[in-house]
């Protein structure tokens, strides 16, 4: 392999696998992939896998125990580029959804038990920018293949990936789909990141949210105006929160008293 | 400008006849409620009993993503493949409207060559139409159309009366000339005239455009922009379903393993965040508050000032798309310092409470 290729690593904390799997299909660009890049390692395509320095490490999973501390924190120090991919890595995913510490503390017993854990130890989950600073985010749950596609390339030259600020809703109307949130369902587009291109409203489901929040989404308005359409609001607040992760959950907490 | 005559029952075979020539654009049933602009494929789909579509036919003009061209470092090829003859029926006077102030903006000082093409290919025939609670054509003075048309058909029970707007219109007649009826007779004129004059009365909303300029002006410091922006989702639907929003963006998309990179142009939209961010981190409308302000500034004085009349065709789409009932309406009737039933002004009495 030449040397002078841009020497990526891939890796899966604690999440699904869904975005390393979907690396993995992009059956007809894979060849494309690993020759344009020096792949060192990528535990679900190989088994030579080297940890040595990386231009680039792509990031999928959250942190849940205190080995995957350290594991972060060596990706880190190793790659110059730390890419957070899938939703659990940038926002903490559906195990990293916001709980006070003692509520995760009570529910963590009441599964576990006073079980003595021999491998490593289970903290509460947090995104991976919980630990490490991380340079870029690649939203979706998974990431999509033409979203990673184009940030793949744009990384191979040298250039920052897309971000991801618009809503889903942008998308939905592109696509013409009539609005179910209008409707009265519970669609929570206006505050998720667009990156799916609406795939679930386009078959008449509403959106639940799973590709995260995006920044400056307005939690307040859209409380307010499910609360209006009828809808209780212990259980807006949980379906508000079961993909925001860590750092939006307090304000789903707080919003009935907070002004946006 | 001629008019002539069309029994009902040949509609469909003047449009079999069109569409052997380019592709046949119509409103086809969506949903229960709402139509859409769509290529025909089976006749029987279109379904010319509708108000408003949901995207208006900029749609067809400029799409919400297309390639604008594919670029290496050396050279670009420009694409027009998205490009083909088309055929619009059924458009209403208000959209009409919408196309001829897209025209204006792609035409003023540098005209854009993917637009003036795909205008060059479209063929625009109107459909006469009747208000229902969100139309607000007749305040924007958009309920008639005198031009941006190559026919024109007027509804009148057994028959159409078709108006000529364009010698490409008359050609179309030509393709079947024994069908359409030089003669339109004093019994057809009483009967028009008595449709415009009912439709007229039909109208059910009312906005004072002439006073908005002012307003807006008299009103840019008022309270009610930041209750606006409170409770605005930053959703961009406003933006994208308005006949005469015509924002848009171009992203870069390299290729894995060329040199080439595509590059598309898609529909942005001033109501979301990232619309006014520039280089370096800034963006210079963070808040709502201020991208609506903006929005509606372009609408009711900005466009006035230069044109002489409002950037609103009354098309009600708005009204009838904002989630949170912010559109040309509501906020109109604030201005006006009217009693305003939106959830925008309910947020805010709950939320200060
Ligand atoms: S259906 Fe959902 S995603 Fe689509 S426009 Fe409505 S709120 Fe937005
Ligand atoms: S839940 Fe929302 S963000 Fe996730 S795929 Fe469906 S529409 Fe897209
Ligand atoms: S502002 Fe609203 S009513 Fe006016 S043209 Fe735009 S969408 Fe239609
Ligand atoms: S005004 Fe309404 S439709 Fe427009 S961006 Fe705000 S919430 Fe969305």
């Amino acid at each position: 392999m030449k040397k002078d290729k841009v020497k990526i690593g891939i890796y899966e904390l604690t999440g699904c696998a869904g975005d390393a799997l979907l690396i993995l299909d992009c059956e007809k660009e894979l060849i494309d992939i690993f020759s344009a890049a020096d792949i060192q390692s990528f535990a679900m395509a190989k088994s030579d896998n080297i940890d040595g320095p990386l231009d680039i490490a792509l990031v999928e999973g959250s942190v849940t125990t205190e080995r995957e501390i350290e594991e972060i924190k060596d990706i880190r120090q190793r790659a110059k580029i730390v890419v957070a991919i899938g939703l659990c890595a940038t926002v903490g995913g559906i195990q990293g959804r916001y709980k006070p510490h003692s509520v995760w503390e009570a529910d963590y017993k009441s599964v576990y038990g006073e079980t003595e854990m021999t491998h490593t130890k289970p903290i509460q989950s947090q995104p991976i920018d919980a630990y490490i600073e991380v340079d870029y985010y690649l939203p979706g749950c998974p990431i999509g293949k033409d979203q990673f596609l184009n940030f793949f390339t744009r990384m191979l030259g040298g250039n920052p990936p897309e971000k991801y600020p618009q809503p889903v809703c942008v998308s939905c109307k592109h696509n013409e789909n009539d609005c179910l949130l209008t409707k009265g369902e519970f669609c929570l587009g206006p505050l998720t990141a667009d990156g799916c291109g609406a795939i679930c409203i386009n078959h008449n489901l509403p959106c639940v949210g799973c590709w995260g929040p995006i920044e400056g989404a307005n939690y307040t308005s859209e409380y307010h105006l499910l609360k209006e359409k009828g809808f209780d609001p212990e259980f807006i607040k949980k379906k508000l929160a079961n993909f925001s992760g860590t750092k939006i959950g307090k304000l789903i907490e707080s919003i009935e008293k907070e002004r946006p | 400008m001629r008019i002539v005559k069309l029994h009902k029952s040949n509609l469909m075979s003047f449009l079999e006849e069109i569409s052997q020539e380019s592709e046949l654009w119509a409103p086809v049933k969506k949903y229960e409620d709402k139509h859409i602009f769509k290529n025909i494929e089976d006749f029987d789909q279109i379904d010319l009993d509708y108000t408003r579509t949901i995207l208006p036919p900029k749609k067809l003009l400029f799409p919400p993503s297309f390639r604008m061209y594919e670029a290496t470092p050396k050279k670009f090829h420009a694409d027009f493949s998205h490009i083909s003859k088309k055929t619009l029926f059924g458009v209403h006077p208000c959209d009409i409207h919408g196309l001829l102030i897209m025209e204006q903006f792609f035409k003023q000082s540098y005209e854009d060559p993917y637009f003036s093409e795909a205008r060059k290919n479209l063929t625009i025939i109107g459909h006469s139409c009747w208000p229902d609670e969100h139309c607000l054509c007749r305040s924007t003075q958009t309920h008639i159309v005198e031009e941006g048309y190559d026919l024109f058909f007027t509804d009148l029970d057994k028959n159409y009366l078709v108006w000529i707007g364009s010698s490409h219109g008359d050609d179309l007649i030509q393709l079947k000339p024994d069908i359409f009826d030089e003669d339109v007779t004093e019994k057809d004129i009483q009967q028009f005239m008595r449709w415009r004059e009912e439709r007229d009365k039909a109208f059910q909303s009312e906005i004072q455009f002439e006073a908005m300029p002012d307003l807006m002006e008299l009103k840019l410091g008022d309270s009610v922009w930041e209750e606006l922006g409170e409770a605005c989702l930053a959703c961009g639907s406003c933006t994208s379903v308005c006949p005469t929003c015509n924002c848009y963006n171009v992203r870069d998309n390299p290729v894995l393993g060329k040199e080439a990179s595509d590059i598309t142009r898609c529909w942005d939209a001033c109501t979301l965040e990232n619309y006014s961010a520039v280089a370096g981190g800034e963006n210079f409308r963070e808040k709502k508050s201020d991208r609506l302000k903006l929005w509606y500034t372009h609408k009711l004085q900005a466009f006035i000032s230069k044109y002489g009349k409002p950037a609103c065709v009354g098309c009600g789409r708005c009204v009838a798309t904002c989630p949170v009932d912010i559109n040309i309406k509501t906020v109109a009737q604030s201005l006006q310092g009217e009693k305003v039933d939106a959830f925008w002004r309910r947020l805010n009495q709950e939320v200060t409470q």
